[in-house]
């Protein structure tokens, strides 16, 4: 599961768990991130959030070691000057501009000549125009693009955001991935989650899939994407004659399985797309009548079902 | 600091909460007049303990003091102060100053004035601002680590308000030496001529205690906010 870096990781996660009662949210999770964007995938609930808090020193691990830049982050209040996060909350101090509230962050992180930092910041996001109006007056979208302008006013080494695609639009979202690319390229550690694979898919090469609280696969997004579509499907087909088309396809070797389960035809496939494009040729070969062809489990969340499954190895 | 101050005193300075809290202290001079009217000796002494020292400093330091953290806390913003090179001390003073600073002139200027129509002198006057000003920097400080520890703060608040300073607190002298009350009052007896039951303390005493109060919930509330998990 451990993939090293060829860089020196600034970020170092070791058998981490974190429960809140009886609710494990984080179980004995092991990576190293280094320099460049690394996007953490994996549906909400799945404990990305909680442990994006733990990279940022907001929350104790129950068991096992944070380590950013060789230092506790829970503890080491130093630290703070070179980490920086967007938290996936839409509040902020809604009683201050949007300049005061960039420029607050500035003031706190000891920057020299904070205002014109802020204004530097805002430029980056897009902002400027609507930095005097107040927080509270802004949009969702708006607040984002403040609170990534807020978190990297001090130009920290390590940049922790979670879920900062959310409320933008199209135009924005490229703005932002480039901008991230950009601070990736630049030898900052850019950590960026997202329950959408889709996304993910535009922030780089490196990610981590976290499901059910655990680490369910690390590495390179193009083997772990396609070991996500070459995992097994099942589809379900409604047709005049199901056990005939089962056996057909079985012979065919479009199908790994068939079952009949009252008068439906469930099939198991690894090669979905293959199946999807010779199901009605071979049904209309063999004059049988399809009605209705539908992916069982097509979603996101059976993905990452799949990674976690004991049963399978995960390597990529 | 001063960032940390002046964001404080603008976000727990909310305007129903300071119109709120003005048409009390405008309440409290209109009665401090209607007092005046009276013909008790200490009537002055009185109003000011039952209704001042009771009721509206306690009430007041704790909606502006436990909003100083809580809000943070509940609308999940403590983050954006947390995740900066700023000792917890540090965000702690600076909320309790803040918290501090919007009460005195709210409640306790208009207490002061409100004690100037009541008859009692030059003596209760003094009495007023610096009980006020005592009993207010200790309910701020005590409140502030209540808005930090525990959710629905205002509740908890009440309750300590009620049931502690107002009923137990005068069930006897130790009980009392445990209130701010028991000092604030002990403050107005001694230096005006009222007589108040379970308030004899000294002035030094009485000024020490409650700070010392404040003191220590100032060190727990820093010590609570580097070791707990920030939302």
């Amino acid at each position: 599961m451990i993939e090293q870096s060829a860089q020196s990781p600034m970020i170092e996660v070791a058998g981490v768990s974190k429960w809140f009662g009886d609710l494990v949210a984080v179980s004995e999770v092991t990576f190293e991130i280094g320099p460049g964007v690394t996007a953490l995938l994996g549906p909400n609930g799945a404990g990305k959030s909680t442990m994006l808090r733990m990279l940022a020193g907001l929350a104790r691990p129950s068991q096992g070691t944070v380590r950013v830049l060789g230092r506790d982050p829970k503890t080491d209040v130093e630290l703070t000057r070179q980490i920086a996060l967007v938290p996936q909350q839409e509040s902020v101090f809604e009683v201050l501009t949007g300049l005061e509230f960039v420029q607050l962050a500035a003031e706190l992180q000891g920057v020299e000549d904070p205002a014109d930092a802020a204004r530097r910041a805002l430029e980056l996001v897009e902002l400027t125009d609507d930095a005097s109006r107040k927080v509270s007056e802004y949009s969702k979208g708006m607040r984002q693009r403040a609170k990534v302008a807020h978190a990297l006013v001090h130009d920290p080494q390590i940049i922790i955001l979670d879920e900062p695609l959310s409320g933008l639009d199209p135009r924005q979202r490229l703005h932002m991935v480039d901008l991230f690319q950009r601070l990736g390229a630049a030898g900052r550690c850019v950590i960026v989650s997202s329950h959408i694979l889709e996304e993910v898919e535009r922030f780089g090469s490196r990610i981590l899939v976290i499901a059910q609280g655990r680490l369910a696969a690390v590495g390179d997004f193009r083997a772990i994407r396609e070991l996500m579509d070459d995992r097994p499907l099942r589809v379900r087909v409604v047709c005049s004659e199901p056990r005939r088309l089962g056996a057909v396809l079985l012979d065919g070797g479009l199908v790994m399985g068939a079952t009949v389960e009252e008068n439906q035809l469930l099939l198991d496939t690894v090669n979905i797309a293959s199946l999807r494009s010779e199901l009605a040729r071979v049904a209309k070969a063999h004059n049988i009548r399809l009605f209705e062809v539908l992916p069982l489990d097509d979603d996101l969340e059976s993905v990452f079902r799949y990674l976690v499954d004991p049963n399978r190895a995960v390597r990529s | 600091m001063r960032s940390l101050y002046k964001l404080f005193v603008a976000s727990i300075a909310k305007r129903s909460r300071v119109l709120t809290m003005a048409a009390v202290g405008a309440l409290g001079i209109l009665l401090g007049v209607v007092v005046g009217l009276g013909d008790e000796v200490d009537r002055g002494a009185q109003f000011i303990s039952r209704f001042g020292l009771l009721l509206v400093v306690p009430i007041a330091s704790l909606v502006f003091a436990s909003a100083a953290l809580g809000d943070p806390v509940e609308d999940r913003t403590l983050v954006y102060l947390w995740l900066k090179p700023v000792q917890r001390w540090k965000i702690i003073v600076a909320a309790t100053l803040a918290a501090v600073s919007v009460t005195l002139p709210l409640v306790g200027v208009p207490l002061i004035i409100a004690s100037s129509f009541t008859g009692g002198g030059r003596d209760l006057v003094f009495a007023t601002a610096l009980a006020c000003a005592v009993g207010i920097t200790a309910y701020t400080g005590l409140f502030v680590y209540l808005g930090l520890r525990v959710k629905r703060a205002l509740l908890w608040g009440l309750g300590y308000i009620l049931i502690w300073e107002g009923f137990i607190a005068r069930a006897g002298t130790n009980a009392s030496r445990l209130s701010v009350r028991g000092h604030t009052r002990s403050i107005l007896e001694r230096l005006t001529d009222a007589e108040f039951e379970l308030a004899d303390f000294s002035i030094g005493y009485s000024v020490a205690m409650p700070l010392l109060a404040m003191a220590v919930a100032v060190s727990l509330a820093s010590v609570r906010l580097s070791r707990q998990d920030v939302d």
